[in-house]
């Protein structure tokens, strides 16, 4: 087998240090993403609400109205 | 060793640990000497060889690369800065972006 590369100590450090700042970003950016998401899913939910609502207003409506001999 | 009532489930993890065992093997003896962090007393020589980058940024020898070694630095430096991603991949827990 080829023996092992001996790696330089500046590559060492920089591969270290740049694992340990990816993970520090990736940290602080998951927890600066998480409540703007859960924000904006609370807004579609209720920018959601009006037209449910008037979608099942339509629909009591028309069933009222319908008028078969069926029923 | 030879049982020869080994219900499939077990002959399955008993190739796969006989196939993996060696490779790891050589994993470990690669490993421990190439990818082991930097000890306290290597990071000096490491702060001198960042003076010796800065200082043929400075005086322009790094023109006297040749195109091959000019290649081959910038793989090693892609490499480590592939590390940052692994480390956000971690840090973000999720391969592919951000789970909110």
């Amino acid at each position: 087998m080829v023996p092992p590369v001996q790696v330089s100590p500046l590559i060492k450090l920089g591969r270290y240090s740049a694992l340990f700042l990816g993970i520090a970003y990736g940290a602080k950016r998951y927890s600066f993403l998480k409540p703007r998401e859960e924000e904006e899913r609370r807004l579609a939910a209720e920018a959601k609400k009006k037209p449910d609502e008037q979608k099942r207003i339509e629909r009591e409506l028309a069933e009222a109205q319908e008028d078969t001999i069926l029923k | 060793m030879t049982s020869f009532n080994l219900i499939p489930k077990d002959a399955i993890l008993l190739t796969a640990v006989t196939y993996s065992k060696p490779r790891l093997a050589t994993f470990w003896y690669y490993a421990k000497v190439e990818l082991v962090p930097p000890t306290p007393a290597e990071i000096p020589t490491a702060i001198q060889s960042l003076k010796k980058i800065i200082n043929s940024a400075k005086t322009g020898s790094f023109k006297q690369l040749t195109v091959k070694e000019a290649l081959l630095n910038g793989l090693v430096a892609t490499e480590v800065w592939m590390w940052f991603y692994v480390g956000e991949i971690i840090g973000k827990r999720g391969i592919i972006g951000y789970d909110v």
